[in-house]
């Protein structure tokens, strides 16, 4: 079968995409590796999302899934790993090994978290380190941790687990925390929490599970040992677009360049919303605004193809 | 074939797993180690993870939601 529309991704992009794509009528599909997206491991309450004064991440996932399943959306959890496009058809090939045929594709893929590339970060996945402190946060109770990046997400992710661990240090590479004032004000007001400034991460060792996190102290100019078992990585994102090399062109940072017009990419069909394209200031609302303005462009698309 | 899936309240993947599971309608022990330090330690002891979701199925452990390998050991035909 070949559908009218694919989305790719079911964030707030792909959801509002879905959403419209169904009143649209339109024979689609939604292929995603989760539902919900970043969303799911936003570790504090969202407070600038219209209709909610404030409302967790995965309470609004919820809400999300609710309103995809109110409006009958097939959801298929694949992910997908590349797409070619033969004579106007494009061709979805997934990690689980199937095929799905399209006429047009929205791209909504969102970010991944990005990685710190140092020694221990990869072997020591799952058994310490972890992106997401909403998911392992709770079981690292009692326990001294480490949280890297001193941006909003990092001092999150710090306010999070001051509910559940002993102590934490916020690591921040640079002489400034990135953070904004209220998450600040927040974290001065807990007594758990440590910040270290000019922590460059020099590596994250242990036996089965980690056990410690050295930094050089840039100001010193020394090497410094924390003894921790937890490693929370929060140094920002990097959108997740390799699959679709090819059919579009990137910015330096890797989003896809889209027209502003209608977020479609240079391949007639192929849309981009939402975080994964070059849009600024990455937010819930404008993710799903994006998303609603792709649906409506590739249902245009469609309608023009007949 | 008896199913543990080890999980915490907050994480939106090990309820996406959940959900699919019981869409699949495969009975499943739900294990929340927040709160259950025995379990969590039986966890961490059996998979040498300090991450969730983790499930056991029989003798073999899946270490997040890894739908293929979950799809082979449970004989899920999609």
């Amino acid at each position: 079968m070949v559908y009218d529309l694919i989305i790719i991704g079911a964030g707030p992009a792909g959801t509002a995409a879905a959403v419209y794509a169904s009143r649209q009528r339109l024979n689609f599909l939604v292929l995603s590796k989760d539902v919900g997206g970043q969303l799911a491991k936003k570790a504090v309450d969202i407070e600038n999302y219209p209709g909610f004064n404030k409302i967790s991440g995965p309470d609004l996932v919820k809400v999300f899934d609710e309103q995809l399943k109110h409006n009958g959306v097939n959801i298929e959890l694949d992910e997908v790993g590349k797409i070619e496009n033969e004579n106007g058809v494009f061709k979805l090939k997934t990690t689980l090994d199937k095929t799905y045929e399209s006429k047009s594709v929205i791209i909504a893929t969102g970010s991944d978290p990005r990685m710190l590339e140092v020694p221990g970060e990869k072997e020591f996945l799952g058994k310490g380190v972890s992106y997401c402190s909403l998911c392992d946060g709770p079981i690292f109770r009692d326990k001294i941790v480490a949280v890297v990046g001193g941006g909003n997400s990092g001092f999150e992710t710090a306010i999070f687990l001051s509910n559940y661990v002993k102590k934490i240090f916020i690591l921040e590479f640079g002489k400034e925390v990135k953070a904004d004032r209220e998450n600040q004000e927040t974290v001065s007001r807990l007594k758990n929490i440590e910040i270290i400034k000019n922590a460059k991460i020099l590596k994250i060792e242990g036996e089965n599970l980690v056990n410690s996190l050295t930094y050089q102290d840039t100001a010193e100019n020394k090497e410094k040992k924390l003894d921790i078992s937890g490693v929370f990585i929060e140094v920002g994102y990097s959108p997740a677009t390799s699959f679709v090399k090819g059919l579009v062109e990137f910015t330096e940072r890797d989003e896809i360049k889209v027209s502003v017009e209608d977020f479609q990419t240079k391949t007639p069909g192929l849309f981009a919303a939402g975080d994964c394209n070059q849009g600024r200031y990455k937010q819930i609302i404008t993710s799903a605004g994006e998303g609603a303005k792709a649906s409506l462009a590739a249902y245009e698309f469609l309608r023009r193809a007949k | 074939m008896v199913v543990k899936v080890y999980s915490t309240p907050t994480c939106v993947y090990c309820k996406t797993l959940k959900e699919y599971l019981r869409k699949n309608k495969i009975d499943f022990a739900d294990i929340d180690v927040s709160k259950d330090e025995k379990e969590l330690d039986a966890m961490i002891r059996k998979s040498g993870q300090m991450g969730v979701p983790v499930v056991e199925i029989g003798d073999d452990l899946v270490v997040g939601f890894d739908k293929e390998k979950i799809n082979n050991l449970l004989n899920i035909k999609e």
